[in-house]
């Protein structure tokens, strides 16, 4: 039942999927040692809170669909987020605006000639922050949206990464606006020595198969076809 | 009132709360800092002030707008309009000069590049005398009470 996929350790024996599996996963299959995707862990249906946007706003749209994924992928059992991200935006913005803080009420105290040279100092330095945060938001953290990690023991301790971006594509003449997801996986061994498999996925679908008109994110569906891409990427296919 | 806004909060986490504040405190340090940038640039304490008084009509209205500069590197002239600030009064005043009184520098002020020490006498346009009673005891204006000179 278990057909040897594109992973690396097609020769091993057989190990019996995680137990967590139900028969609504889409790939009933696992190949040796896959720890288990998204699709197989139920969320329980009483804990989804209502999610509701405005329909005409795209970027809320795709922030809906963003906070969507972080929640549906990080819950226990599954993949553990990673905040490198925002913590360094986070401190990178917070000192700025300190030091703009500290450098107005400076000036504000000093009178002005006395104080020029510090205030050149303040305010050099808060460009240089905000250059750096915009370098950074723009080249590093690009359009990712959810760093993953995850660590499985089964015989031995396996790791796990997975990082996803969106984009938003604008509408077209007959298309609505889609959500693009493309999600790079990788799983591997020994403290990330031997890579065990690797997958890239991307998937687009317009933003009216999960809301609907008056703006009712369908949460379900949603969480189906992001279990689907991240499945897809964890068996190791690219696309 | 904020009980939906805590209860929203308690479910994004704190990073988020975090993230809006900084959205909203990070507008406010670069209108900070954007103000303080061009009180640098022109070399004036206030770059952008506001006409009180109706004195220097029809020059200025009350509730102009203005800019100002405050060039280190140039004397002022008769006839250039400028913003001071009498020390123990709040209000800046924006009038025209009237008479500058060069002074001799020193040799070492010379060799350093400063320029001369200047003594100066305003008056308002649209007043009949000159600003004496305004400098409530001293006899003229120096440059360091200047604010800046009218540029727009």
């Amino acid at each position: 039942m278990a057909p040897t996929r594109k992973s690396a350790n097609g020769g091993r024996d057989p190990r019996t999927p995680s137990p967590t599996r139900n028969d609504t996963a889409s790939s009933a299959a696992s190949s040796p040692e896959r720890p288990a995707g998204p699709l197989s862990i139920a969320t329980p249906p009483g804990d989804r809170d209502t999610v509701k946007v405005n329909n005409s706003n795209v970027t809320e749209l795709k922030h809906a669909c963003d906070d969507a994924l972080k929640r549906y992928l990080s819950r226990p059992e599954l993949f553990k987020q990673s905040h490198l991200h925002t913590d360094i935006r986070l401190a990178l913005g917070w000192l700025s605006v300190f030091v703009a803080a500290g450098t107005a009420l400076y000036g504000y105290k000093v009178e002005f000639e006395e104080s020029k040279p510090l205030v050149w100092a303040g305010l050099l330095t808060y460009i240089v922050l905000t250059t750096i945060q915009s370098a950074y938001a723009y080249f590093i953290e690009g359009n990712i949206v959810f760093v993953g990690k995850r660590k499985t023991f089964s015989k031995r301790i396996i790791t796990e990464r997975i990082t996803l971006s969106s984009t938003t594509v604008p509408a077209k003449k007959a298309k609505p606006p889609a959500y693009s997801l493309s999600l790079h996986y990788v799983r591997s061994t020994s403290g990330g020595k031997s890579l065990l498999a690797k997958g890239k996925t991307q998937g687009s679908t317009g933003y009216n198969a999960f809301f609907d008109g008056l703006g009712t994110m369908d949460q379900e569906k949603f969480e189906q076809w992001v279990g689907e891409l991240v499945e897809q990427a964890m068996e190791g296919k690219s696309s | 009132m904020f009980s939906e806004e805590l209860k929203s909060f308690r479910r994004l986490g704190i990073r988020h709360v975090l993230l809006q504040v900084l959205n909203f405190a990070s507008v406010i340090a670069s209108g900070l800092m954007i103000w303080k940038g061009l009180g640098l640039i022109t070399n004036s304490e206030s770059p952008i002030v506001v006409v009180l008084s109706g004195s220097m009509e029809p020059a200025f209205y009350r509730g102009d707008l203005l800019f100002l500069t405050n060039p280190a590197s140039e004397l002022y002239q008769t006839g250039d309009i400028t913003v001071y600030k009498i020390p123990g009064q709040d209000i800046p005043i924006v009038h025209r000069i009237l008479e500058t009184h060069d002074l001799v520098q020193k040799k070492k002020e010379k060799r350093a590049g400063l320029l001369p020490r200047q003594l100066l006498l305003t008056k308002g346009d649209n007043n009949a005398v000159d600003d004496i009673d305004l400098y409530r005891g001293i006899d003229w204006l120096e440059r360091k009470h200047i604010v800046g000179k009218v540029r727009g």
